[in-house]
């Protein structure tokens, strides 16, 4: 620990020379910079020899960083320089090993930095990977940002929606957003819009830090960010822009910091840079060593056997057929997302209309922690996964034969056999992609595809992996070579392929082969075929499908309703009311707990008993000694939140969890009371007993229970709560603690389940352990009924009370067309399989559209 | 493991999950024995019966669990008892129709472990809730069957295999091990058993490296199915009959075997051999509250709170081991 803090002090000595003009411009700001800042400001953020490490990777390696006050600081470098580390450290996600952070010259201490001070620090970081909760509004995501000003009363969105519609029209006039409308329901532009609306609004705040902003914004938006961006770094806002875009980068910042292999490489004035130089500076692979070690492969053979025709609408613009051959390097390019990916994965897949493959082909992802390790495993079982592949699935495997093969395929791509027995996720990226090729080498497959493979990778790893490509296409003795299928997004890696292929809109727009391949042309081609560039859209209007979708719980209540009335006419008077819903209050109530537990996609599969446990401690504790019944009560709801914390906490499946718990339940429930019976306590019987100009307590109080928790979801605590469960990642990011929530959650959950609990006893007169049971399968199904998504996020707390009641209908409505009761769970459960299969369909077909 | 690698006592543990609830089994073994007296071998023969039973049925789980995404098969109980059921029903008490209840308890289990299969992998619904649905409609199934089933008399044969013993040693027994062992080879040493766990850690990237991911996922559903339908046969011959409840303790403790047992409850990484101590070892647990007298309710208590504080110690684990593993570089795009 010690050496490693040593050894970061000196690393940090000898960059701090290197940077040195950097630093001197730091203490005399008005040489070069920026109006607002004057000279005995602080810097606003300042980072000093910071260092991290991720096993063998050193991400970050005494880096400094400082942005003055209205200043605007260009970061660059390659992918896997260690930009994305050094923000993340900056927001206080992650933790730096060694280096100092000083915001507004106050020394923070590395070990209580988190994102929390970051925030009170006034720093906002706007991803690349969108940290909006897609299920809540526009204006519900700015509150998200600045809770300070709600108050949990009706119209505390309003200041929100005000503050959401000033933002973005200061940013990005015309920009056309409602701020009612649900954030899923934008376009990705839109999104990067509102995203960007929302960091800017934010109180307090001081440095924004903006992660390849123009991505995905259309030209016209892109200059209006620019511009916004002058105007606010002069009235004294700081920004830190990071783009691959480096002629933006050149234009809008007054100072660049360039990294490469998670080390400064260059830092000085924007004036002083220039495109040329910071790309040298990067340390990006030049085209000459490129070219080089395409001329050197072997020539392919006229007779080199053909292994991927495309033919069809795809290769339409082209109007003839592309044939791959065996030995080729032939790249997928264009602009991201026009149809690259998904060839690559029609090719893998069963070949259809238009794609046509000879032999087996293997998937080599550069999303290698989604897509390519098994991180339970060695390096070796990555690999010889590679040989099972149409293996009959009770054929034996045995590891001398695989540690032979594995070591051929490790030696052509000079990875070390020694580390075999090493977990995956021991190795650096470059080495772990290493492996994931020796797994396509390993087996027969004749056609090797690459998705975007050097993802993530250090400089040195990618030369290494430029130069086995050459060892893949090659053939062994007396076998064929294979064809490698590459995307990319970074187009200079095109000047390693044999042949280019231009994507555009889905089609191939452009061949290019050998000599004609250089960045320019494809870009040209790129945009050539381009007609809709411009990925800047309005947003996706909400059809008539939707609004039916969302009255679907009640258009069945009314249904099944009708179904009764029709059998029997005395339903439809109070009385009949009365008499069919009274009992359903219960499990209203049930389904309302168990919908904020499904709201953080979770399932609580002990809810039902956990009611029948409050029936018998109100049936018999509550009316024998009230004070210790009150404990007992409130020692369950505690213990809910304590299954909140133990879930969070530990990230162990809460339906393990909440099962467990069950039996905990039933078995409370046996040892107070073995036998049904007790009673109901007299005020319990009176508060549901009432009536109100005639309607009678139990129908006005499933109106409450409804009621009560659709305020729940809409007040500022149940938009977090919802927040939650659409995505947890961005609320932690946030500064949100999800432990805290996570509890509110089960404690309000619990609180529903009590009532139900008490409701139960109040009906029946009497307490029974086993009443509760069956509720738990029925509140799922009318939580799903009710039109919440089991994924999380989604609540509609008056479709769960529509769903419930009817659920309880159709037991009626079995009961009076002389159905045997016993039939009831099956029914139940029919109705909750066929809603979800449905749904699912549903889903799909939306997908499609 | 190889032998010219040093292997340090941590990692061996790591990969003998099993070693624990095989030392939980002997530890409470000799404290009972030391504080009774009178637990005698014989007294552990009734919980070998015990927990091959359960052996059999978490062997089952603990496939479906290896899946992975959280997978769990909920319909296991009404499975075992309608199963338990249907052979009473169809065999009558005699040998020469035993291949008919075979038969009959083959296609509850091959139907219910379809319909599971096919709303988890087709339709894309969780499998708690697609299992829990279908415990529900086959619930149905055995009130319905309990109507039908007049007499309690038990094939002989049948007999022989749940209660018999050969030499005094229980062929229920043998039964268990044999399966126990085969799930070790199908797991350790098979092509599917490298599937399997491939799946369970990371379905996408084994669907990228060619590993028909449905088909793994939906054999699981069809294995525990199986294996909880034969369990249901056997214990109805064991017992001398059926009854509505005798297939719900062995949801949770089919679950407690496979967690205690050292199965990672995330999927990808499962152990045969632990599978079978941890059935011991929640069965021993299950007797020592006999022995000492306490009543029903409180089992059920220790039960629930033996599952959570070891999955709550064992979540630790996978928590480290994500720790420790870099953060990808580039994190996912949303959707894709």
């Amino acid at each position: 620990m010690m050496a490693a803090l040593r050894a970061a002090q000196e690393a940090a000595a000898t960059t701090a020379a290197a940077s040195a003009p950097m630093v001197r411009r730091a203490e005399a700001p008005d040489a070069v910079s920026p109006p607002a800042g004057g000279p005995d400001r602080p810097p606003v953020a300042r980072l000093d020899g910071i260092c991290k490490a991720f096993g063998p990777t050193r991400a970050n390696d005494g880096v400094d960083l400082v942005v003055e006050a209205g200043e605007v600081l260009g970061l660059v470098g390659g992918n896997g320089a260690g930009k994305s580390t050094l923000m993340r450290i900056l927001c206080g996600v992650t933790r730096a090993d060694a280096g100092r952070i000083t915001l507004s010259g106050f020394d923070i201490d590395l070990a209580l930095y988190d994102t929390a001070l970051a925030q009170a620090g006034g720093i906002r970081i706007v991803h690349q990977e969108l940290s909006l909760c897609d299920n809540l509004s526009v204006a519900e995501n700015f509150f998200l940002e600045a809770p300070e000003a709600a108050r949990a009363r009706p119209g505390w969105r309003r200041a929100y929606r005000v503050r959401a519609r000033a933002a973005l029209d200061e940013v990005f006039p015309g920009h056309g957003i409602g701020v009612d409308t649900a954030v899923g329901h934008l376009q990705i532009g839109q999104r990067q819009m509102v995203e960007i609306a929302r960091a800017v609004a934010a109180p307090r705040v001081r440095l924004i830090i903006l992660d390849e902003p123009t991505s995905s914004l259309g030209q016209e938006r892109s200059q209006q960010l620019r511009a916004f961006i002058k105007a606010r770094a002069a009235r004294g806002l700081s920004f830190i822009f990071i783009s691959h875009k480096l002629q933006e980068v050149v234009d809008i910042a007054h100072r660049v910091l360039v990294l490469r292999n998670g080390r400064p490489a260059w830092s000085g004035p924007a004036a002083e840079a220039s495109v040329a130089a910071l790309v040298n500076a990067m340390g990006g692979p030049t085209e000459g060593a490129m070219r080089r070690r395409r001329a050197g492969r072997p020539a392919l053979p006229a007779d080199a056997p053909e292994r991927v025709r495309l033919s069809g609408p795809i290769t339409a613009p082209l109007g003839r057929d592309v044939v791959l051959r065996a030995g080729e390097v032939v790249g997928l390019a264009g602009l991201e997302g026009s149809g690259q990916r998904d060839l690559l994965h029609r090719l893998f897949g069963r070949p259809g209309a238009g794609v046509s493959r000879a032999g087996a082909a293997s998937f080599v992802s550069g999303d290698r922690q989604n897509e390519g390790v098994f991180p339970l495993w060695s390096v070796l079982g990555n690999i010889a996964l590679g040989r099972l592949q149409n293996r009959a699935p009770l054929g034996l495997v045995s590891e001398r034969e695989e540690r032979v093969a594995a070591r051929g395929a490790a030696e052509r791509l000079k990875l070390d056999p020694a580390r075999f027995d090493s977990p995956i996720l021991d190795l650096s990226g470059g080495n772990q992609q290493k492996a994931l090729v020796a797994r396509a080498l390993v087996g027969d497959a004749g056609t090797v595809l690459f998705d975007d493979p050097t993802r993530g990778v250090d400089v040195a790893a990618k030369e290494d992996f430029y130069a086995l490509v050459g060892q893949i296409v090659r053939g062994k003795a007396g076998r064929p070579g294979r064809v490698v299928v590459w995307h990319s997004t970074e187009d200079i890696e095109f000047l390693e392929c044999d042949r280019v292929l231009v994507f555009s809109g889905g089609r191939i727009v452009r061949e290019l082969a050998g000599p004609e391949i250089t960045e320019q042309a494809i870009v040209d081609a790129s945009f050539a075929g381009a007609g809709a560039v411009e990925r800047d859209g309005t947003a996706g209007q909400r059809g008539l499908g939707d609004l039916l979708v969302d009255l679907a719980p009640f258009a069945s209540l009314a249904a099944v309703f009708a179904l009764m009335a029709s059998v029997n006419p005395m339903t439809v008077s109070l009385f009949g009311l009365e008499l069919l819903l009274g009992p359903a209050i219960a499990l209203v109530l049930v389904a309302l707990a168990q919908m904020f537990v499904v709201g953080g996609s979770e399932i609580d599969l002990g809810v039902g008993a956990f009611a029948g446990l409050v029936n018998v401690v109100s049936a018999t504790l509550l009316v024998e000694t009230p004070w210790l019944g009150i404990l007992a009560l409130l020692a369950g709801v505690a213990a809910y939140g304590l299954i909140g914390a133990t879930i969070q906490l530990r990230r162990i499946p809460a339906i393990v969890v909440t099962l467990g718990a069950s039996f905990i339940w039933v078995g409370l429930g046996y040892t107070l009371q073995p036998t049904p019976g007790g009673a109901s306590p007299e005020w319990l019987t009176a508060a549901f007993g009432w009536s109100l100009f005639g309607v009678p307590a139990t129908l006005l109080l499933i109106a409450v229970a409804g009621l009560v928790a659709l305020a729940v979801d809409r007040s500022p605590l149940g938009v977090v709560l919802r927040g939650f469960g659409n995505n947890a990642a961005a609320m932690t990011l946030g500064g949100w603690s999800p432990l805290r929530y996570a509890v509110i959650r089960y404690l309000v959950a619990s609180l529903f389940a009590v009532a139900a609990g008490l409701a139960l006893t109040a009906i029946n007169t009497a307490s029974d352990i086993n009443a509760g049971g069956p509720f738990t399968l029925i509140s799922v199904a009318a939580v799903v009924m009710g039109g919440c998504a089991l994924i999380g996020g989604m609540v509609s707390p008056l479709g769960v009370v529509a769903g419930a009641l009817t659920l309880a209908l159709v037991g009626a409505l079995l009961g009076a067309l002389d159905v045997s009761t016993d039939y009831n769970a099956a029914v139940q459960g029919c109705l909750l399989l066929a809603m979800l299969v449905l749904r699912a369909l549903a889903d799909r077909r939306g997908a499609h559209r | 493991m190889s032998a010219h690698n040093p292997v340090t006592l941590r990692d061996w543990l790591e990969r003998n999950r099993w070693v624990w609830s095989a030392l939980g089994v002997l530890t409470l073994w000799a404290v009972l024995s030391v504080t009774t007296g009178r637990f005698s071998l014989h007294s552990l023969s009734g919980v070998a019966v015990s927990a091959s039973f359960l052996t059999v049925v978490a062997l089952g789980q603990m496939l479906v669990v290896t899946t992975g995404r959280g997978n769990i098969d909920l319909s296991i109980a009404s499975v075992l008892t309608l199963s338990a059921y249907a052979s009473i029903i169809v065999t009558a008490g005699q040998d020469a129709r035993l291949p008919l209840a075979l038969a009959a308890v083959l296609g509850i289990a091959a139907a219910t472990g379809a319909v599971n299969a096919l709303l988890v992998v087709v339709f894309r619904i969780p499998a708690i809730i697609a299992t829990l649905a279908t415990g529900y409609v086959l619930a149905t199934g055995t009130v319905i069957a309990n109507r039908f089933a007049a007499g309690f008399t038990v094939s002989p044969l049948l007999k022989l295999v749940a209660a018999g013993r050969v030499g005094g040693f229980p062929v229920i027994l043998l039964v268990a091990l044999v399966a126990v062992a085969a799930m070790g080879l199908l797991l350790q040493r098979s092509v599917y058993g490298r599937q399997l766990s491939a799946v369970g850690q990371n379905e996408r990237a084994a669907a990228l490296a060619g590993i028909r991911t449905g088909r793994i996922v939906a054999s699981a559903f069809l294995a525990s199915s199986c294996c909880a339908a034969l369990t249901g046969m056997l214990l109805g011959a064991y017992v001398g009959g059926a009854f509505l409840e005798m297939g719900i303790p062995y949801l949770l403790q089919s679950l407690g075997a496979v967690v205690l047992g050292g199965s990672l409850i995330f999927g990808g990484a499962s152990t045969a051999l632990g599978t079978l101590f941890g059935a011991l070892l929640l069965v021993l647990i299950v007797t020592t509250m006999q022995i000492a007298g306490l009543p029903a309710g409180t089992q059920d208590i220790v039960q629930g709170f033996v599952v959570i504080a070891v999955l709550a110690l064992a979540g630790g684990r996978a928590v480290r081991r994500r720790k420790a593993s870099p953060p990808p570089a580039a994190p996912a795009v949303a959707g894709s």
